[in-house]
């Protein structure tokens, strides 16, 4: 059984360290991994997605369309558009963020309405975290993502000991600690939403 | 128990350098490979350095190998083609110290300007060619590789393509083999290529290919999996190979790592067992080829699309076209259409008032490579070639030239990023010097390599902390070029004049914008918002099209006005120059000397 999840973003949203974390832990837990980061010319604010498969032997770095057990969206309309790799009734985590694309800026497209809507429609559990909030109370906006794995930690079979010591060899020393409370209340934010 | 460590391609070919006591690697930055070098960088016992260009990387490990030292040199796959001039004569040389060169494709285009298959450098080079399918095999077979390269007497390509590159997985780590140290010992009739040493050479490179080829299975590089069904033997390599163990398609596989020279004798062998001999390759049919010029009769892009990256649900639909896989379908979710996000200039990048303006000139624009090359993207649409670095200015002048011959002349300009102007540029500009055409030169000197993550260029010194710090103005007029103008982009209507009193000129006019990138140098300026009582809602500022700038509906009011999201904004004041009513602020009261 391979344990598949998806992370999708805005470049510059820092999904790459994301990716990272997830793949320590799941990597220090036992499990065969591998990961991708699909980055390049998307990081100038293009869209970035990543993946990180995990279980007791993992062949391909990406998940096959269909295969998806979790997908969390660092951003809204990125968490919409690569639902369609999920499989039937899995789970989205979604941050309120949005980050307009250049299309919607410059007013040639709207930028879509209710997604947590859409993507409940498909079928799909969705679980909104208002990452940023959180992140902009405890004084760093950067702490978003860490607020979102907290929260996902919650979904995974990986220990909660073995995320704050992957968080801690992740980020800069000054941040553990508000890095490991930002974890410990996106996993409460879960827990509130559901 | 060896320490257990994920890591990505390029990490781990780096580790593989190091572990295999590697000491000279050069690179220049290219996606995918630029993490090696970044990672190369982080061993204290490698030399690793960031040259100028491909061409200038691989002669850097050329010398490093001549002195005996094992040696890397990395790039994208378009800059094989620049490198291709010393490698296509270093190569019939019977290599020093191990040589490996790492090579990058873009399956896809992902974040490059073409999808060239670099498999078939090996074969045009008279070298071996390996391709790694995972973190560990790339670790693996940088060692092997400079075995390779010195018992055989020949460079060694690995062949890595842009998934590989990025994706981590699990490698286990060994230690440090000590390099071996010698310094260079002359030997004319080895180290200097002309006739007649190089005519002997010949012989050499097709004896070593030959020999190689024979000895190829004993390298133990390859692996045959058999599943006890004979209707068809699947012959791949690389990351087709892990797609298709993902597939877990219940056939048999002779998976490769050496894909050129191939064990020959091996495959037919192995070959007469089955019905029918399928190859599953990314790109090109490089294998595919090989195989049918030795009189094996298989097949594989019949089945399997050429261009693009193959994954596990494209080998799927190929097996299933080929026979091979009954048809099945997967239930998938129904997502709607969803607004396409494209790339687009990061907040207070300084390329946007130069596009900004040139799109208003409506000037006819010859593009380059570099973050710059966005400037092809709506709103701007303003570039309107891009082929490879540097090429901007051999093409301004031949389109000026054929403007001319037809009685067409007009005033053409192009820009140049200061990376891309030390990479390939400057032969460029000493042959536009003395031009009598009407050509002017916009050099976007953001001090950095932007696009690939900010590393040095000649003019990073004075920001950064490099050791020199070239001056391009000074550099352009001591090739003669008398007409050089310096200007301040963020001074949006100085700078509209500067270019378009460069355009009325004849001869080339170069002018050079100087402020730096915004992103590498971390540039953050109190923030700028719009004062909604006097915006008029034109959407002047839209047009400059930065990421914090929307038209929103504010509380209370039912049209839209122009929003400056204030955590995004970094402050360069470009909008607030193109707003006709001036309802664009500054967050804070300018001093003297921010006016």
């Amino acid at each position: 059984m391979t344990t598949n999840i998806l992370i999708a973003g805005v470049g510059g949203q820092g999904l790459v360290l994301t990716t990272r974390v997830i793949s320590m832990v799941a990597l220090q837990s036992g499990f065969d991994v591998k990961t991708t980061d699909v980055i390049g010319l998307a990081q100038r604010g293009g869209m970035v997605w990543g993946s990180v498969r995990f279980g007791q032997a993992v062949h391909s770095p990406l998940i096959p369309k269909g295969d998806g057990d979790f997908l969390l969206g660092l951003e809204m309309l990125e968490g919409l558009r690569w639902a369609s790799l999920l499989k039937p009734a899995s789970t989205v985590i979604l941050s309120r963020e949005t980050i307009y694309p250049s299309r919607v800026l410059l007013e040639k497209e709207p930028y879509p309405a209710d997604i947590p809507a859409s993507l409940t429609a498909a079928g799909l559990r969705v679980v909104c975290i208002d990452a940023h909030s959180v992140a902009e109370k405890l004084g760093n906006l950067r702490l978003a993502n860490t607020v979102l794995l907290g929260a996902l930690s919650t979904c995974l079979p990986l220990p909660a000991a073995t995320w704050l010591s992957a968080l801690e060899s992740a980020v800069p020393k000054h941040t553990v600690e508000l890095n490991h409370t930002a974890f410990q209340e996106g996993a409460s934010a879960f827990v509130a939403a559901t | 128990m060896r320490e257990r460590v994920l890591l990505t391609g390029n990490q781990a070919i780096a580790r593989g350098f190091w572990e295999a006591g590697g000491v000279v690697a050069s690179s220049y930055p290219g996606s995918p490979t630029v993490e090696i070098m970044e990672s190369l960088k982080d061993y204290a016992d490698i030399q690793a350095h960031w040259a100028m260009n491909e061409k200038i990387a691989l002669e850097i490990a050329i010398g490093g190998s001549f002195a005996g030292a094992r040696s890397l040199v990395s790039m994208k796959h378009v800059g094989v083609n620049i490198a291709a001039d010393p490698f296509m004569t270093f190569t019939q040389i019977r290599t020093n110290g191990g040589f490996v060169l790492v090579v990058g494709d873009d399956p896809g285009l992902s974040s490059s300007q073409n999808e060239q298959d670099s498999r078939f450098f090996a074969q045009f080079a008279n070298c071996a060619l390996l391709e790694p399918s995972n973190a560990q095999e790339a670790k693996d077979f940088v060692g092997i590789g400079l075995k390779i390269s010195e018992q055989y007497g020949m460079p060694v390509i690995i062949r890595l393509t842009s998934t590989l590159c990025h994706s981590r997985s699990v490698v286990e780590l060994s230690e440090r083999t000590a390099p071996v140290t010698t310094s260079f010992i002359p030997d004319q009739a080895r180290y200097c290529m002309l006739p007649p040493y190089a005519n002997a050479q010949q012989y050499f490179m097709q004896e070593r290919v030959t020999k190689l080829a024979a000895e190829a299975t004993s390298l133990e590089l390859d692996n045959y999996e058999d599943s006890g069904r004979r209707e068809a033997l699947l012959v791949t390599s690389g990351l087709p190979y892990q797609y298709l163990k993902e597939l877990g398609a219940g056939l048999s596989v002779y998976k490769l790592g050496l894909c050129y020279p191939l064990p020959i004798a091996r495959l037919k062998e192995l070959a007469a067992e089955y019905s029918r001999v399928i190859v599953i390759e990314e790109l090109m049919p490089f294998i595919e080829a090989q195989l049918q010029a030795a009189g094996l009769v298989v097949t594989g892009k019949e089945h399997f699309p050429f261009t693009g990256e193959l994954t596990t649900e494209r080998i799927k639909e190929g097996l299933e076209k080929a026979g091979l896989l009954p048809q099945s379908l997967k239930t998938t979710i129904d997502s709607p259409a969803v607004v396409h996000r494209s790339p687009l200039l990061c907040a207070g990048c300084p390329h946007r008032p130069v596009f900004h303006l040139l799109q208003k000139a409506k000037a006819t624009v010859v593009g380059d490579i570099g973050c710059y090359s966005l400037g092809i993207l709506p709103p701007f649409e303003v570039l309107k070639t891009n082929i490879s670095m540097g090429a901007s200015l051999g093409i301004i002048k031949g389109m000026a030239m054929a403007h001319e011959a037809a009685n067409m002349a007009k005033p053409l300009v192009s820009v140049i990023g200061d990376g891309t102007l030390f990479h390939s540029g400057l032969s460029g500009f000493a042959d536009l010097a003395t031009t009598k055409h009407n050509i002017t030169v916009i050099v976007l000197d953001n001090r950095t390599t932007a696009m690939t993550g900010g590393q040095p260029t000649p003019t990073t010194g004075e920001l950064g902390e490099e050791p020199h710090t070239t001056n391009i103005a000074a550099v352009l007029m001591s090739l003669g070029i008398g007409d050089v103008t310096v200007a301040d982009q963020f001074d949006y209507s100085s700078t509209k004049t500067v270019i378009s009193d460069a355009m009325k000129r004849d001869g080339l006019s170069v002018v050079i914008v100087t402020r730096p990138c915004a992103l590498n140098f971390r540039i953050r300026e109190p923030h700028f918002y719009v004062d909604r009582e006097i915006c008029i809602s034109c959407r002047a500022c839209i047009g400059v099209n930065c990421p914090p700038i929307s038209m929103q509906v504010y509380e209370g009011q039912s049209k839209k006005n122009s929003y400056i999201n204030p955590h995004m904004c970094v402050g360069c004041s470009v909008c607030s120059q193109v707003c006709p009513v001036k309802a664009i602020k500054y967050s804070v009261a300018r001093g003297e000397d921010q006016a």
